[in-house]
């Protein structure tokens, strides 16, 4: 595994035409780290760019100006070698419908470099990870819609890349085969180390893998949060309903380092120190004879992001408790 | 080689396409069988003496081989080539060979090799077998005033194979359906030869020719056989309307042959 903090992706001013018409105008960011086994999620409604981005990151589009670099290689000059870490799943259906899945998954991992003797190797391999080890002798235009994505997955990892671009892997899939997909990608990531650009735009599932997302909105970047740090902060911040008189609470809430704001008729926000966890709630609330009708960890969800983005939000709910909370 | 080794494997699975190139063999056969004869005279005597003038290997013997063959090669390149294209642009797999170290020229040319690979098996290849079987059976002497029959057999075979293997890939980059672009590669050249005889007949004119790749092709041969050539413009102008319809494939191709199509 490398840590050598070149960014997965690093975009510099970056503008992209399509024709005449500018898609892009001029993004700037770094995301992820290579060789960290983490999963950037790239969000934003139709016809945001997310799509261009990615075809651009893989040298299928050339920038009109700025520079894009993917695992710090320059996209437009040495893509030769970047192709070669890098495992791509499109959108559309994409594979060779006369050829057996091993055959073609073999053929892949060839053309990424792999000796032959290795491909076949990989190649069941794989097929077997993504569940589809039984049907792997049978030609990829007899499987069925979920099996077609779980080839392409499976293309996409066969030679072992350093980054793994999806582009929209659970489009068309069951709950099942979604929750399958998602399972893989995790594993993909943790188990196997390899970073993952995820381009959905099921926000459910970009907020399930993701530690990192990005959002387009008319080709700008409107919106970069750390999952993680989002996760992180939102199990701070508690949301309280009680039945009872809690006019004391905010005196005894200090006892565990914690700070609170009512909102009337019993309900609360609380924010808890680190180290604390919410059982300390329950203890507190049963000393001041509070019957506890709701506790909750506050979930500033990615939809609430995004819309926040997308201005349809003008804040995220709970973000004003919170600097209540704080000037408290 | 590693597209190359499995679009050959793809390419001899198909039962129609075993079975053409073994028809095509027939003709190099019965031509092997005229060089024995011509070769060994007492199974001739008895034979008017004009007509045995007539049948000596030369470069109208080698014209008439080839194009017949060129002939073959254009059915086996109509029901083959468009196998090797279309079902990656039908199936949108483009964009997984070249999210690879594979760059769109690199895969053109892979494809293009299996083409003419294929084709060659049934064209130059045998062409040079007979003209070393004459050479064996005739001597040292027919092959140093001959020498020249071998090198046009081969250059002008590779110059068809070209121009049919071009056919192929564009008529499948364009229409993207393999039995479709089957029939485009044929209809290419049976529309372009009408096209051309129409001219030729509207404006009383023989230039019309050159709009004719396979009768452009067959000039040229003409002239590197040193055989009487056709009414008709020179080798020179049919190599080059030769050349301006390999442009127009190749640009054809370096249009088509995209990861993504942007719509405009």
């Amino acid at each position: 595994m490398r840590l050598d903090n070149t960014p997965v992706v690093e975009l510099d001013d970056l503008k992209v035409k399509l024709g005449r018409r500018e898609i892009l105008h001029g993004i700037t960011c770094r995301l992820g780290v290579s060789g960290t086994g983490k999963a950037i999620g790239l969000l934003g409604p139709n016809g945001a760019g997310k799509s261009t981005l990615i075809l651009t990151l893989l040298g299928f589009l050339r920038p009109s100006a700025g520079r894009a670099r993917i695992l710090g290689m320059d996209c437009r000059r040495n893509m030769g070698e970047a192709r070669s870490r890098i495992g791509y799943m499109p959108e559309n259906d994409s594979f060779v419908g006369e050829m057996t899945a091993v055959t073609f998954l073999r053929q892949m991992a060839e053309l990424s470099g792999l000796p032959p003797e290795a491909a076949l190797e990989k190649a069941h391999e794989v097929l077997f990870h993504v569940g589809l080890g039984e049907s792997r002798y049978r030609e990829l235009r007899t499987y069925s819609y979920g099996m077609k994505q779980m080839a392409k997955l499976a293309q996409a990892i066969v030679h072992g890349p350093e980054l793994v671009v999806l582009d929209e892997p659970t489009n068309g899939l069951d709950p099942a085969a979604r929750r399958r997909m998602l399972k893989l990608v995790t594993d993909m990531k943790v188990e196997q180390g390899m970073n993952v650009l995820v381009c959905s735009h099921l926000l459910r599932d970009i907020e399930q893998v993701c530690d990192e997302a990005v959002i387009l909105k008319d080709g700008v970047i409107v919106h970069h949060c750390n999952l993680e740090e989002e996760r992180r902060s939102n199990r701070s911040f508690v949301e309280l309903e009680v039945t009872g008189d809690d006019r004391n609470l905010r005196t005894v809430l200090p006892e565990i380092g914690a700070e609170g704001v009512s909102e009337g008729a019993g309900r609360w926000r609380i924010v808890l120190p680190a180290g604390v966890e919410v059982e300390a709630i329950w203890g507190l609330a049963a000393r001041q004879n509070l019957l506890v009708r709701k506790l909750t960890h506050r979930r500033d969800t990615l939809e609430e992001i995004f819309l926040k983005a997308m201005g349809h939000l003008a804040h995220t709910p709970g973000e004003s408790a919170a600097i209540d909370v704080r000037s408290t | 080689m590693v597209l190359p080794r499995y679009a050959w494997r793809r390419l001899y699975e198909q039962r129609l396409v075993i079975l053409l190139t073994v028809v095509s063999f027939i003709w190099p056969l019965i031509c092997g069988g005229f060089i024995y004869l011509t070769n060994h005279v007492e199974l001739l005597q008895g034979l008017d003496k004009d007509f045995l003038e007539f049948i000596q290997v030369n470069g109208r013997f080698f014209s008439i081989f080839m194009y017949v063959q060129a002939g073959f090669a254009v059915f086996l390149t109509a029901l083959a080539g468009p196998s090797l294209v279309a079902p990656d642009l039908s199936n949108n797999a483009l964009p997984l060979y070249f999210s690879r170290p594979l760059t769109r020229w690199s895969y053109a040319l892979a494809r293009l090799t299996v083409i003419i690979g294929m084709l060659s098996v049934v064209t130059w290849v045998p062409g040079l077998l007979l003209f070393a079987l004459q050479v064996g059976l005739a001597g040292g002497w027919w092959f140093i005033a001959n020498w020249t029959l071998g090198a046009a057999v081969v250059v002008g075979f590779l110059l068809w194979l070209l121009v049919l293997g071009l056919v192929a890939m564009a008529s499948s980059a364009y229409v993207k359906w393999r039995v479709v672009a089957g029939a485009v590669s044929l209809a290419f050249f049976f529309i372009l030869s009408g096209v051309s005889e129409m001219i030729n007949q509207i404006f009383r004119v023989a230039w019309g020719h050159v709009l004719d790749p396979a009768w452009s092709v067959n000039r040229v041969w003409c002239t590197l056989l040193g055989v009487d050539p056709p009414d008709g413009p020179g080798a020179g102008a049919s190599l080059l309307s030769l050349v301006m319809f390999v442009l127009l494939l190749v640009m054809v191709i370096e249009r088509k042959l995209r990861p993504v199509e942007v719509v405009r």
